[in-house]
């Protein structure tokens, strides 16, 4: 998989890549729309993530060229902006996802992968973590064979937590998937729910799943801490 | 208007009275010197008589002459020291009675003049005039009149319903005067009235009338732009401070995340990285909080804007935080049963309850309770959230919703907040039209009040 990377943010471009290069990824950076379409026009690349302020050609430009190339290519946007407004123009201008910053790396690494994946076959699929079941159409749990009742909220949370086993999720965002963005600051609300999911999931077993990551948000996984 | 009113009086009624005693005098002044002509008259043409045809024929002739008892007068001659030569008698009118006046003698060569009070309380004035004839001894001559009340009591009657018609014609004239010439100021007043931060491009009526109200209408309007332009630029500040601010902290973030989730690292250092990545976060809230509170000042577009149901959306936001509410044992109870309809930002609404009912939460005590009720009162849309927690001092109270505003330092030890979810409140109630009010009662609990506009039709 070949991702590029349009970010004139040395730092930021610098974060992003490294972070998918850890992850397996081909990355390839530019720090300026320009030469970011040279690249673009260039190579077949499976993901494009873009800033929207761009010396050279603005963001929105090089959206658009990058479309008209390619209509398949899933395109994500970086923006300091999160203004509605933005985020319909951008809609329209043809990207397939919108993350504002101050970004959160796990976060931009889980819309990455659900961009490069796409597709009503995954959306089918039973998770798997440990002896941890979830039936995404019955919207049931098991673990060990055993049936966990789970309410609404505890089942959207484990879900999250389970789409991406060992990758830890901030609080924030949490929130923004679980609960909506009326919610934002309300980090509290995650711990309470993680608490009564723990009860449910993990308290009668001797393996813990859910884990918390001090400072950082919680994550789900098999392998003994470390 | 009422201590002008009373001047007015008083300066009228002190100058009546000059005017009035003014006159007087000078009534009983002429009259005064009408009598001394005419005593002198009588002595010129008389005295020399007594000498020629004796003291009878004088009197006949003064009764001939002057007919004092048909003409209201008063005449006595006598001789300084001997009898009487002649007294009228009473007026045919019987007006006065002539034995009420004493004699009067002035000294030789003298006159004087008298003012007589009669018992029948009018006033009689009397000339008195010592006359000495060449080689005859010296008289007495007294000529009086009554002093005529008519001119005086015209002016008194004149006064009396004068003045009082004066003072009412000059106040209600003084009053429609000034109120013309305060009506532009009345009308700058009332557009100043209505000028706030939201609408500081306004500007003051201006009346070209070149005067000084319009100079002053004029500067008003220019400090309105200062202030305007200074309002701007604070905004302005804010919003490029906290969009400014992102990027560092993304990068900030992104550097602490790795080394947090870097095996290779000693778990200490992971876990200072991990307290300064809490840091992070919560900085990055802040500027979040502005960036919002920023927007909703500069009017937020209304293009979101819908119509829904409030107590719908109270009661589902209420339910979310059941939970959190439940974890700390206290109960919410919710009443918004009828639908309550009205226009606006769902999402940015459910942000206004959800912190309301966050607030409440965190400031009531384990096993108190919470209640959310919305309903249509007068016209409007009515939500309130109740808490019997430990409330709010008086003297906080004011400054709820202001920035950065805490209730207490010491309980800062929860991160979350730093303050600004009141106001953010705040400006999503101002941005929807709608009031927020905070009552409290230090120890028995708070409540929030959001009164907004029902939705048309």
């Amino acid at each position: 998989m070949r991702i590029l990377v349009v970010e004139d943010e040395k730092k930021v471009a610098d974060i992003v890549a490294r972070g998918l290069k850890a992850e397996r990824y081909a990355v390839d950076v530019s720090h300026d729309g320009q030469n970011g379409w040279e690249m673009a026009d260039a190579y077949d690349y499976d993901l494009a993530i873009l800033d929207l302020m761009l010396p050279g050609m603005n963001g929105t430009e090089l959206l658009g060229k990058i479309r008209r190339k390619n209509p398949q290519i899933p395109i994500l946007i970086l923006t300091a902006r999160d203004s509605m407004d933005d985020k319909v123009k951008n809609f329209e201008a043809g990207a397939d996802d919108y993350l504002t910053k101050p970004f959160a790396f796990a976060e931009l690494l889980v819309r990455v992968k659900a961009l490069l994946r796409r597709g009503p076959v995954d959306r089918s699929s039973v998770l798997r973590v440990g002896d941890l079941e979830i039936d995404r159409l019955s919207q049931s749990v098991k673990r060990g064979g055993r049936k966990i009742e789970l309410t609404a909220k505890e089942y959207s949370l484990l879900e999250y937590l389970a789409s991406h086993p060992g990758r830890v999720f901030s609080r924030t965002m949490i929130i923004e998937h679980v609960w909506d963005q009326s919610f934002q600051g309300l980090t509290n609300i995650v711990d309470v729910y993680v608490r009564h999911l723990r009860s449910k999931v993990d308290d009668a077993f001797s393996v813990k799943l859910l884990r918390t990551v001090r400072g950082v948000g919680y994550s789900l996984s098999d392998e003994v801490a470390g | 208007m009422a201590w002008y009113t009373c001047l007015l009086t008083g300066i009228f009624v002190l100058l009546c009275a000059l005017l009035y005693l003014d006159l007087s005098r000078f009534l009983e002044h002429n009259v005064e010197q009408s009598q001394i002509r005419r005593a002198d008259q009588i002595a010129d043409s008389l005295l020399s008589q007594i000498q020629k045809n004796g003291p009878s024929y004088a009197a006949a002739q003064a009764e001939a002459w002057f007919q004092p008892e048909i003409s209201d007068r008063f005449i006595r001659i006598t001789q300084t020291s001997g009898p009487l030569i002649y007294a009228s008698g009473a007026p045919k009118d019987g007006s006065f009675d002539p034995s009420e006046v004493p004699p009067f003698q002035p000294s030789s060569d003298a006159q004087s003049f008298h003012k007589v009070k009669l018992s029948n309380g009018k006033a009689l004035i009397v000339a008195a005039l010592n006359y000495k004839i060449a080689h005859g001894g010296t008289y007495i001559v007294e000529s009086g009149t009554l002093l005529d009340p008519m001119e005086l009591n015209h002016l008194i009657l004149q006064l009396v319903i004068g003045l009082p018609l004066g003072v009412l014609i000059i106040t209600a004239g003084g009053n429609i005067l000034v109120r013309r010439a305060l009506m532009p100021v009345e009308r700058i007043t009332r557009a100043a009235e209505q000028i706030t931060q939201h609408n500081l491009s306004e500007r003051l009526p201006v009346s070209r009338t070149g005067d000084e109200l319009e100079r002053l209408s004029i500067s008003l309007n220019r400090m309105i732009a200062r202030l305007d332009d200074a309002f701007q630029n604070s905004k302005r500040f804010v919003a490029d401070a906290s969009h400014e601010l992102r990027t560092p902290l993304t990068i900030l973030r992104g550097e602490l995340e790795t080394l947090i989730e870097d095996n290779r690292l000693e778990p200490e250092i992971r876990e200072r990285a991990a307290s300064m990545f809490e840091e992070a976060v919560r900085l990055t809230r802040i500027v979040e909080q502005l960036f919002t509170l920023s927007r909703l000042d500069a009017g937020e577009a209304q293009a979101e804007w819908s119509r829904f149901d409030l107590a719908n959306l109270a009661k589902t936001t209420a339910d979310q935080m059941s939970l959190l509410a439940e974890d700390k044992n206290i109960t919410i109870a919710c009443d918004a049963d009828q639908s309550v309809e009205v226009e606006g930002d769902p999402a940015r609404l459910k942000q206004v309850v959800v912190n309301l009912l966050d607030n409440a939460i965190k400031y009531t005590q384990p096993g108190g309770a919470v209640q959310l009720h919305v309903r249509r009162a007068n016209g409007h849309a009515v939500l309130d959230v109740e808490d019997n927690g430990v409330g709010i001092p008086r003297e906080a109270l004011p400054h709820v919703f202001e920035r950065f505003y805490r209730v207490d330092q010491i309980r800062s030890g929860d991160f979350e907040g730093a303050g600004l979810g009141l106001s953010i409140v705040k400006s999503i109630c101002s941005a929807h039209g709608a009031e927020i009010e905070a009552t409290s009662f230090p120890s028995r609990g708070s409540r929030f009040r959001v009164t907004l506009p029902l939705s048309k039709n």
